[in-house]
């Protein structure tokens, strides 16, 4: 046997490396508050300073004066955009992944699925907006579909790039080894793939309120999309603003889910390895 | 001693957009068991693909390749292999890179991890056992791949280029440690390079490689005790050694 390891320098320097991983992200998180109150404040000044009228451009706090007066339409509506959404995005990765894997290993696949799916990539999904009201009426089912297309291509592209990409070295090696295609999958070719599924899977978490958005938009009558469209149409700008803000949210919520994901899953990727690195 | 491995006028055609290249051969050319028998030759000669053909990587346009007499017409299992790079994977410590040899073979890494910690430790990675590799040094990642190479005890080894990418300190370093490797357990070794002294210090025979399209050209047994040190080095047989070699390839314009 091996001599053990001593026990307490490896726990010391690890809590250490906590601390200061902790203190980074503190220091770094709050250098991003300062930064998001001097936006606030600035915007503030602005509109004070120069009169703006707010039917062009509401200052933060007309903002949330209307967010407050108007919270409970716009907590409906987030919790239809946010459905829509999350139904959308979810439905790309679980068809997302799999269709890349299928791709990426079966021949036959690569050959037909994958020029099609190219060529579909081509299309602006947005465009197919209106028909797929048409085809699924004004309900959620549309808005979903329509979500669900902005998040699948990214997902299937990035996934079949990173399923596809193992280097040649690492490739011969692992036939070396003559290990079981699964194994094989597992230990190599699954953790050597995350880094750029997850660009895929970031990306589709971007694109998802926009599907939602453009959905409301073009044929609905409930959700924050509607609620932009209808209060701006009516010139109340403050009440855009204030759903604009809460749709903005949410698209990070989904995005910061991913990433804490990704975090969890692959530490040691080169982005993830120091918090001043992008996320 | 038997013949280990032997090649029949082996000889790979690359097909390009430029038509056909002719990478090697034919060689013929047969490996002691346990010896230890560097390519040597200018980039591009198609030494490396010598390399990956025994190893049943890639297949020959023409000739055989036997290892114990058994055709190659597969990838090998039974051999160890070092490219230029080390291929170890961040998402394992250097311990865990080393054990993934075994794993992938379906074998239990528990009964393997006291003889990869050995392995570590006799190339000074002792204190690193827990470390991700984009925590080393190139040259401690190369010895951590030296070391997943060796861990199944392959009775053949298969090296391309492993010092090239190296700085001049580092590759000293590792040709003494990869000389002590394999004066701890002899295996059938094919190392490539292109560095003559690295091939002279470390080889049983140095099998002298044309440029492209690769021909074998001579080959020189070396006869010097090991380990060969930096006395050893200095002698003038040793030089001697150097300077032969050396002349084929000033004959070929190469150097």
């Amino acid at each position: 046997m091996a001599a053990p390891i001593p026990f307490d320098t490896e726990r010391y320097s690890q809590i250490g490396g906590i601390f200061a991983k902790l203190g980074a992200r503190v220091k770094a998180s709050r250098t991003f508050l300062l930064a998001t109150v001097v936006f606030v404040v600035g915007w503030e000044l602005v509109v004070y300073l120069f009169e703006i009228p707010s039917y062009l451009l509401p200052s933060p706090s007309n903002i949330a004066v209307e967010f407050y007066q108007n919270f409970t339409i716009i907590w409906r509506s987030t919790l239809v955009t946010a459905y829509e959404t999350f139904a959308g995005f979810f439905f790309a990765l679980a068809l997302g992944i799999p269709f890349s894997l299928g791709v990426a290993f079966y021949r036959p696949l690569r050959n037909t699925i994958y020029p099609a799916t190219v060529a579909l990539q081509l299309v602006p999904k947005i465009a197919l907006a209106p028909l797929m009201i048409t085809w699924f009426g004004f309900g959620l089912t549309s808005k979903i579909l329509i979500v669900f297309l902005l998040c699948f291509f990214p997902i299937l592209l990035n996934g079949i790039l990173g399923f596809s990409s193992l280097g040649t070295e690492l490739t011969y090696f692992l036939t070396s080894t003559g290990a079981r295609s699964k194994t094989g999958f597992l230990k190599v070719r699954m953790p050597a793939a995350l880094p750029q599924l997850f660009v895929g899977i970031k990306w589709a978490a971007i694109n998802a309120t926009v599907g939602a958005t453009t959905g409301e938009w073009v044929g609905g009558d409930a959700g924050l999309g509607y609620l932009i469209k209808f209060t701006s149409g009516d010139l109340r700008i403050n009440f855009a603003f204030a759903a604009i803000v809460t749709l903005s949210l949410l698209g990070l919520f989904l995005f910061y889910l991913v990433v804490l994901v990704e975090r969890q899953l692959i530490p040691w990727h080169v982005s993830q390895r120091s918090t001043s690195g992008m996320v | 001693m038997c013949d280990s491995i032997t090649l029949y006028g082996v000889k790979k055609v690359y097909d390009s957009r430029n038509g056909p290249v002719h990478a090697i051969g034919p060689a013929d050319l047969s490996i002691r068991k346990g010896e230890f028998v560097s390519f040597l030759g200018p980039s591009g000669c198609g030494k490396s693909t010598l390399v990956l053909m025994v190893a049943g990587l890639l297949p020959p346009t023409e000739g055989e390749i036997r290892i114990d007499g058994v055709v190659v017409n597969e990838p090998r299992t039974d051999v160890g292999i070092v490219f230029q790079t080390p291929v170890l994977v961040d998402w394992r410590s250097v311990l865990g890179n080393v054990l993934l040899q075994v794993e992938l073979r379906g074998l239990d890494p528990a009964q393997y991890r006291a003889h990869a910690v050995e392995l570590l430790e006799s190339v000074g990675l002792g204190e690193f056992l827990k470390q991700r590799p984009y925590e080393l040094s190139g040259g401690m990642q190369q010895r951590t791949a030296f070391c997943r190479a060796l861990l199944h005890d392959p009775p053949i080894v298969l090296m391309d280029e492993p010092l090239g990418a190296l700085d001049a300190m580092t590759r000293t370093r590792l040709r003494d440690d990869l000389e002590k490797l394999w004066l701890g357990s002899p295996k059938s070794v094919l190392f490539v390079t292109h560095d003559i002294s690295e091939a002279v210090q470390l080889s049983d025979r140095v099998v002298v490689i044309t440029p492209r399209p690769g021909r074998v050209e001579r080959e020189i047994t070396v006869d010097l005790p090991h380990p060969r040190d930096f006395d050893v080095r200095q002698s003038p047989e040793f030089l001697g050694y150097v300077k032969d070699i050396s002349d084929i390839f000033m004959q070929y314009g190469v150097i």
